[in-house]
């Protein structure tokens, strides 16, 4: 039983992480229909900025605050500099863009930073555990569970209750009314832009400590995002965060019990198998189409 | 009149020989090499040694070249991806026209550029793969390797844990593609010679991030000790995540993690670690090795970084290096050959005690083993052969 636990407990630190980046991915494709790619090369990008604010001796706080500042503001720039000015291009040439970007940010982080393997200082422990019967949990791992859950209230927060997350929800829904009615369509989708990228940053932030950075650190967690993003429902906050859990559960249990060597490869067969039986994911709304 | 066309015709019909006499990739001023190798993707770590290659042949062409002609490095970026390394030896063959192909790191993308490599006799130095690849394998007149057998030195790992650690059983967390299952399959065949029992095989994915329920795997495998064939990073998170859930076994790895970076990536967990090794590390009292590495980082200050790759590069231009010295001014790709079929027991800067000849392509089949302790390797054993295949 507390083995099982044991699988359950790391799936868990690494779905909370999944669900960060999918929440990114999802509060971008709700907001601008656009399947940001960059995602996870913004979010690696933030790391690195907070990693070279520490190593000139900045306190934490401010460090990793300039790592998610920088990103936000990076990820707005690009809404406004690339994205926007293609919008009403097809989605391919929106993804197009976005794969560009991803390009573009990893070869900078490459030149600047190099490309060997760095270890990320943190205020939380990777090595210091905590032992709750069987069950071995990490001071990192129990933080960014904790942290990426107070992320998520945060946001979600915003979403229902302030007015830019009543103009994000309506520039989602319908652009073109939302504009009508006064909204600055433009402004409040820089600033959901500035937003995911921050989540990412903070993704990247929880997670560099535990994997080690390097420029093409978020390879990987942000194709689990995705997967989580489509797992849970591309337009739906909750779903994201659902998605992430289930499939950072998913993949620990089944290589604890099932294949560890097919562990990788089961993201995308939920990916296929959830389009194939709920195209609109777990707790996304069923597509429509009006003739 | 025609004395004039006579003279034309004889132009036109010399043309081709004259330029079936130039060798490709050499000029009278320099000699082109490439390489493929990732310097991007989850495996860039090891693309310094190309930029230790680079920065070997600029540290060569300040003293002259060689027999005045220098050294140009042509990279090409494949990702650690198999069929982007095909397409960028076609490209460094057939369009950038390089001499020899020096290197090329990855198993399975040397498996997957072989057969045109040696289809098109191109002079290919150490590719950075199993070496056990090339055993019964003909046609290999152009091929000259000084890197050791992973098949082997893991067969050499399982016996020292075997007869000098007392193991009995061992787990094997290795790399889900060539590189790695050649280590597990060395790992079982010293397994059935030692009379030990291999009891749980763990892949990880190049690209993956999160290795803890492998770790909880390998520990409820309950093996006294555990092979490494891994990348530096998911090492370095693998002895990490088994410390972390209380999991101390022997640790035994490969000498792709022979790299002084391993105590700063895995901390305090990296101290005890037997790995192999094929030329002395830095630090470890080769003055040397240590002087070619003062050498790498003063040209490319960024290898400073990465000490055990900077040096790797140098042992792989070195024998090629020494071949274009005893080939003379005249270089075509037949005096090449002949010359490096001279070499015999040869001590370069960094790679040490080569020999090649008409029958012999693998330069090494040696390796010693180290010991992690408190940010240094110490040499635990002497050379330790194995036989020659090929």
């Amino acid at each position: 039983m507390s083995l099982l636990l044991q699988y359950v407990a790391n799936g868990l630190a690494a779905g909370s992480l999944y669900a960060l980046v999918a929440l990114g991915v999802v509060l971008l494709y709700r907001s601008s229909r656009v399947l940001n790619f960059a995602h996870g090369d913004l979010a690696t990008l933030g790391v690195f900025v907070a990693f070279t604010a520490l190593a000139r001796g900045w306190p934490y706080p401010v460090a990793l605050g300039a790592g998610l500042v920088g990103t936000a503001l990076v990820s707005a720039a690009f809404y406004r500099l690339l994205i926007k000015p293609v919008r009403q291009a097809t989605a391919l040439s929106l993804v197009i863009t976005t794969l560009g970007f991803a390009l573009l940010l990893s070869g900078l982080m490459v030149w600047i930073w190099g490309t060997d393997t760095k270890v990320f200082p943190f205020p939380l422990s990777e090595v210091r555990v905590y032992r709750l019967g069987g069950v071995v949990v990490s001071e990192l791992s129990a933080g960014s569970l904790a942290v990426g859950l107070l992320l998520v209230a945060a946001l979600s927060l915003v979403v229902q209750k302030t007015r830019l997350g009543l103009a994000m929800r309506a520039v989602a829904q319908n652009p073109v009314a939302a504009q009508l009615l006064g909204v600055p369509a433009g402004r409040v989708l820089a600033a959901t832009w500035a937003v995911a990228g921050g989540l990412g940053a903070a993704a990247g932030m929880l997670l560099a400590p535990a994997v080690l950075l390097d420029p093409f650190m978020m390879l990987d967690p942000f194709l689990k995002g995705f997967a989580a993003a489509v797992l849970g429902g591309m337009d739906s906050l909750p779903g994201a965060v659902l998605g992430g859990v289930v499939l950072g559960v998913a993949e620990s249990v089944f290589a604890g019990y099932v294949s560890v060597k097919y562990k990788a490869t089961l993201a995308f067969v939920v990916i296929v198998a959830v389009l194939l039986a709920k195209p609109e994911g777990l707790l996304g709304r069923p597509f429509h189409r009006r003739v | 009149m025609h004395r004039v066309l006579g003279l034309c015709l004889v132009v036109l019909l010399a043309l081709p020989f004259a330029t079936t006499a130039q060798e490709r990739g050499v000029t009278a001023e320099e000699v082109v090499v490439g390489s493929s190798m990732p310097l991007s993707g989850p495996a860039a770590y090891w693309g310094a040694v190309g930029r230790a290659m680079e920065a070997y042949a600029r540290y060569l062409n300040d003293q002259g070249g060689v027999h005045g002609r220098r050294l140009r490095v042509v990279l090409r970026d494949d990702g650690y991806l198999p069929p982007r390394a095909a397409a960028n030896v076609r490209e460094l063959v057939e369009r950038v026209g390089v001499f020899a192909i020096v290197g090329l790191i990855g198993t399975a993308n040397a498996f997957a550029v072989r057969d045109y490599i040696v289809r098109n006799e191109v002079v290919w130095i150490t590719p950075t793969a199993d070496a056990s690849m090339w055993y019964g394998f003909r046609d290999k007149k152009y091929l000259f390797v000084t890197y050791p057998s992973y098949v082997e030195e893991a067969k050499i790992l399982v016996d020292y844990a075997a007869k000098q650690l007392g193991v009995r059983t061992v787990a094997v967390f290795y790399q889900n593609d060539l590189y790695g299952q050649k280590g597990l399959l060395g790992a079982k065949q010293g397994a059935v010679r030692s009379r030990v029992r291999i009891v749980a095989q763990v892949p990880y994915e190049v690209t993956q991030a999160d290795v803890s329920s492998e770790a909880v795997k390998l520990r409820e495998s309950r093996a006294e000790a555990v092979l490494l064939y891994a990348t530096p990073r998911h090492g370095a998170l693998i002895v990490r995540e088994m410390a972390k859930v209380g999991y101390t076994p022997k640790l035994l790895s490969s000498f792709t993690l022979g790299d002084p970076i391993m105590f700063a990536l895995a901390g305090e967990a990296w101290n005890g670690v037997i790995s192999t090794a094929f030329f002395p590390l830095p630090g470890m009292g080769d003055s040397k090795v240590d002087e070619a590495l003062a050498v790498l980082t003063r040209v490319d200050p960024a290898l400073r970084t990465n000490p055990y790759n900077a040096l790797a590069g140098w042992a792989f231009m070195e024998p090629f290096v020494e071949g274009l010295r005893r080939a003379g001014r005249d270089l075509t790709k037949e005096r090449f050959v002949q010359a490096m079929e001279t070499i015999r027991n040869w001590d370069g800067q960094v790679i040490r005690g080569v020999t090649f000849g008409p029958d012999r392509r693998q330069g090494i089949h040696r390796v010693y083993l180290t010991r992690a302790e408190g940010g240094r390797y110490t040499k635990l054993t002497d050379w330790i052969s194995y036989p020659t295949g090929f």
